[in-house]
């Protein structure tokens, strides 16, 4: 048994289904994060489990014990679950000093007065507030209101800390330092975390699983590695990178290799490829090529021996730092090159495209 | 910018003098400002100045002194309405401030049954004339021709009566009740608006449903709630239909029913009528400068940017209590009070109880038909001049409303600012208070005794009120729009008169018909300045009032209300529902 464990997990508003279906279980300790596109379900999972949500469906349990149970009418309260949330509008509230915000659950708990005042001590010293105590929630900047709700959220020691988006209202350079604190905090404090982002880097970087979601449904778990070379679909796939996804047909299984084939139209012959995945599809099965766009090789001229080569016309380049960034069109589909060198890339210009059979891989609808 | 001086260039800047400065812009708004300036100010001074006059034994002349102050605090009289106006206004306060937050907290936050039905009906008081509500309260429960004193008579043997609101907590019941929207209408907008997730840290902090309410969602609209408060509070004091109704017969004076006795009548004092107007309005203009300066500036900022309504607290079984404390206030405030009036107002004499084989129109007639010989002047004059200063008043006060929301918003500098502050001041002051500076400023001039002096009084004290519609909307605006105009080769008065009145017009509607429904119903002001002939509505009913009877009273008081009553629809079709919310 997880420390927690959500199971068969739905909410609707309305017609409107938020969540349809979500089994998730998360260990002690752990770091895991719901990414996927807004509108996607995630808050709604988190809320239900803190309890803002009545679910319509589906069981929650925290360390064993059911917090949510439609079936059994089990449904405690949020301040029964003694768990944190940190909200992505702060909700830092304006009328109490730093201190009280942080001091409120200890209060509510009816620790000693000296307890209150150490242990909310060490929470914004933990947070870099320490000198800003009696200072009032509204004189703070963006970044230092979400320190507040960090240290609020965790003072208390909670059984799990939510987390909603907590660094999407930031500007991306407090953003990017924000992330490292709260990764860093995590791992001093080992607090089991449920973190909400639709940021794939942020989601990537932080956590020791990743769950995408989409549309109320869970499309994949697994740690970042997993989810970043090799999505499970073309969803993953697509909303983890930029990822260059072609439609195309399965021809034939060969050991680890799947030969494929793209038509590109025009009653040009179609491209035939090896890759990886789909290893169960039947022959003739509909299928999605995957290829990251730092997997493509260009060469401008045709290379003697390569594997899976095909040609195209260079649509657009655009320099993006230490690397460009190259639109090649092949037939109908426009692929999307990335080179660490340097070129004298021409509009319009033929160039010749290949990757190795490991980096391209099949999905299945 | 001293190289430009120091180097020798030539006139390439445009020429410089007095003539640039005549532009229809500046002509207009200089205009309208000095206005505005003179109409604000001058009735103010001559309060002041009025007030250190004191009339000697004879009446006929004056001399420099403090005696009118002496008086105030001295006199027996004088003192004890001092402290019935404090009583009165704590009270009323108190009672609207309860019965407002609880509203507003009932309709925005909970699942109370039928709530956004029972809103409208919940702010119906705020459109109807208190006095008229101190009429039906007086028919409903005086000791002796209350009706519900002598239904609980005949139902169920009660002969001592139940109620009595012919003393000061009559006064603050009609008023508390009365007054509670203006409460309910700074609250709920903040209530709405909060940020459901200040509300649900808190509880995922670890507190309850209760602790919650009283720990984050109330504190967060204090600064809201005072608001509320002060402006009951001044509204109050300065209050003089209720009190002249309820408690003035019965020996409870307030320093507004002392106010007018010095204003007209046998008893006339100017001067000491001036002192203690002073009086009020020093203690009215204080708050509502604590208002604006100290509460307002501190409300918090706890919008949320998103759609969605914040949490609705589940009040199990008790949402039917709530219900019924919702239903229980729009009838005593509005519903029973109708019914009564209606009632009252088609018996010949009003005994206290419903005489079902006497019912008549008579009173209709006798009040209504301005063509009719027999009809009474001054209620029949009431009407015409009532719709005749709401029109003409409503309209000229809009547009004094734009453009000093025009001068405050798009013209930067001293003169935005001084404007700024003088369209406060009106707001600083009761009816009766600013009536009275108008009365001695202009006695002596041929406007007295005629509508304009109404009309004057009227404008001076409301126009601040279509002045906050129209900047409250000028802001959101962008003044961009005005100046691609200009840019476009438009001159002033064409670019105000195609882009930014277009642009505002729903404002104007709401601030004009809000204005309307104001002057309908005004009665303190006009009980100071009005003379035979300009009787206003409310005067009218006064006068009823005071020298015919109670049915005859409650008839013209029916046709305000329903004239009213129709204002609040169109009022509502054209602002939308939350047009008046803070
Ligand atoms: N309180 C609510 N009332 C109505 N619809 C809601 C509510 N909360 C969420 N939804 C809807 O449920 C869906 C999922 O929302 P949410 O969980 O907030 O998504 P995410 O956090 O992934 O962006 C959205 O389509 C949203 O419109
Ligand atoms: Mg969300």
């Amino acid at each position: 048994m997880s420390f927690v464990e959500i199971k068969k997990l739905v909410k609707s508003f309305g017609p409107e289904v938020a969540v349809a279906g979500i089994d998730l279980s998360v260990e002690q300790g752990e770091f895991v994060t719901l990414l996927g596109p807004s509108g996607c379900g995630k808050t709604t999972t988190l809320r239900c489990i803190a309890g803002l949500e009545h679910p319509d469906s589906g069981d929650i349990q925290i360390e064993g014990d059911y917090v949510t149970s439609v079936a059994n009418e089990v449904f405690l309260t949020p301040e029964e679950r003694n768990l944190g949330m940190v909200f992505q509008s702060y909700a830092v509230w304006p009328h109490m000093t730093v201190f009280d915000n942080v001091a409120y659950g200890l209060r509510i708990r009816r620790e000693t007065r000296a307890a209150i005042k150490e242990k909310t001590t060490n929470a914004l010293n933990l947070v870099g507030l320490g000198h800003l105590a009696e200072r009032y929630a509204t004189k703070l900047s963006g970044g230092q209101r979400q320190r507040v709700a960090l240290a609020r959220a965790i003072v208390y020691n909670p059984k799990v800390v939510l987390f909603d988006e907590p660094l999407s209202n930031l500007d991306a350079k407090l953003r990017e330092q924000m992330r490292i604190e709260l990764t860093r905090l995590q791992h001093d404090v080992g607090i089991t975390s449920i973190y909400v982002t639709h940021d794939q880097t942020e989601a990537l970087v932080m956590s020791d699983r990743v769950v995408v979601m989409d549309k109320g449904v869970i499309q994949q778990i697994g740690d970042p590695e997993t989810i970043y070379a090799e999505p499970t679909n073309a969803f993953v796939a697509n909303f983890i990178g930029v990822a260059n996804l072609l439609e195309g047909k399965l021809l034939g299984h060969d050991g680890e290799l799947t030969d494929i084939e793209i038509p590109i139209g025009d009653g040009s012959p179609s491209i035939r490829l090896r890759a990886t995945g789909a290893e169960g599809a039947p022959v003739g099965a509909k299928i999605i090529l995957s290829i990251r766009p730092e997997d493509i090789l260009l060469h401008l001229e045709k290379p003697a021996e390569a594997m899976n080569l095909f040609e195209g016309e260079v649509i657009d380049t655009v320099y993006l730092g230490n690397f460009l960034d190259c639109q090649v069109q092949v037939g109908p589909h426009e692929v999307g090159v990335q080179i660490d060198h340097f070129e004298e890339l021409e509009t319009g210009q033929k160039v010749y495209l290949s990757f190795t059979p490991d980096h391209g891989l099949c999905l299945t609808e | 910018m001293a190289t430009d001086t120091a180097a020798p260039q030539i006139d390439v800047a445009p020429p410089r003098g007095w003539r640039t400065w005549f532009t229809q812009e500046n002509i207009i708004t200089t205009i309208v400002g000095l206005i505005v300036a003179v109409a604000v100010i001058v009735p103010l001074v001559a309060l002041v100045i009025n007030s250190f006059l004191v009339l000697d034994d004879l009446g006929f002349d004056t001399e420099w002194g403090l005696q009118n102050y002496r008086d105030i605090f001295q006199g027996r009289v004088i003192k004890k309405a001092l402290i019935n106006t404090a009583i009165i206004s704590t009270g009323c306060t108190i009672l609207a401030t309860l019965l407002g937050v609880s509203l507003a907290w009932i309709n925005a936050r909970t699942n109370c049954p039928f709530r956004e039905q029972l809103e409208p009906f919940n702010l119906i008081p705020f459109f109807l004339s208190p006095f008229v509500g101190a009429i039906a309260w007086h028919n409903l429960a005086s000791p002796k021709v209350g009706l519900l004193n002598n239904m609980a008579k005949s139902a169920f043997g009660i002969d001592f009566p139940l109620f009595n609101v012919n003393n000061l907590w009559g006064v603050i019941w009609v008023t508390g009740i009365f007054f509670a929207p203006l409460v309910y209408l700074f609250v709920v907008g903040s209530l709405r608006r909060m940020d459901p997730s200040l509300e649900d840290s808190a509880r995922t902090t670890g507190a309850g449903l209760l602790r919650t309410t009283f720990t984050i969602t109330l504190p967060l609209v204090t600064p809201a709630i005072l608001s509320g408060a002060i402006i009951v509070f001044v509204t109050t004091a300065g209050e003089f239909g209720v009190p002249f109704k309820l408690s003035a017969p019965f020996g409870w004076e307030t320093l507004t029913t002392q106010i007018f006795t010095k204003a007209v009548g046998d008893d006339a004092n100017h001067y000491l009528g001036a002192a203690m107007s002073m009086v009020v309005g020093v203690v009215t203009a204080f708050f509502i400068w604590i208002q604006h300066r100290i509460i307002a500036p501190r409300s918090y900022t706890t919008v949320t940017g998103k759609g969605f309504r914040p949490n609705l607290i589940d009040l199990g079984g008790w949402k039917w209590l709530a219900f019924a404390y919702n239903v229980f206030y729009v009838c005593v405030a509005v519903v029973l009070p109708i019914i009564c009036l209606f009632f009252v107002s088609l018996h010949k004499i009003w005994s206290g109880r419903i005489i079902w084989s006497e019912l008549t129109f008579w009173n209709y007639q006798k009040v209504l038909f301005f063509w009719w010989p027999e009809s009474i002047d001054a209620a029949t004059n009431g009407i015409i001049n009532s719709f005749i200063l709401a029109f003409g008043g409503a309209s000229i006060a809009m547009v004094v409303a734009i453009i000093v929301s025009y001068m405050i918003h798009r013209t930067k500098g001293y003169g935005a600012r001084v404007l700024d502050f003088l369209s406060v001041i009106p707001i600083g002051f009761p009816g009766i208070v600013l009536a009275m500076g108008v009365l001695v400023t202009y006695i002596k001039t041929p406007i007295y005794a005629t509508l304009w002096i109404l009309l004057l009084g009227y404008i001076t004290r409301f126009f601040p009120y279509g002045q906050r519609n129209i900047s409250s909307i000028m802001m959101a605006v962008s003044e961009e729009l005005d100046q691609s105009s200009r840019m476009a080769g438009a001159t002033w008065l064409t670019t105000l008169r195609r882009i930014t009145i277009p642009l505002l017009k729903p404002g104007i509607f709401a601030g004009w018909i809000l204005l309307f429904v104001i002057f309908l119903r005004e009665l303190s002001i006009s009980i100071i300045l009005y003379s035979a002939g300009t009787e206003t509505l409310s005067v009218g009913v006064y006068y009823l009032s005071n020298f015919e009877n109670e049915p005859m009273t409650s008839a013209l008081s029916i046709a305000q209300t329903v004239a009213l009553l129709i204002c609040v629809v169109i009022f509502r079709k054209v602002a939308g529902k939350e047009a008046l919310t803070a």
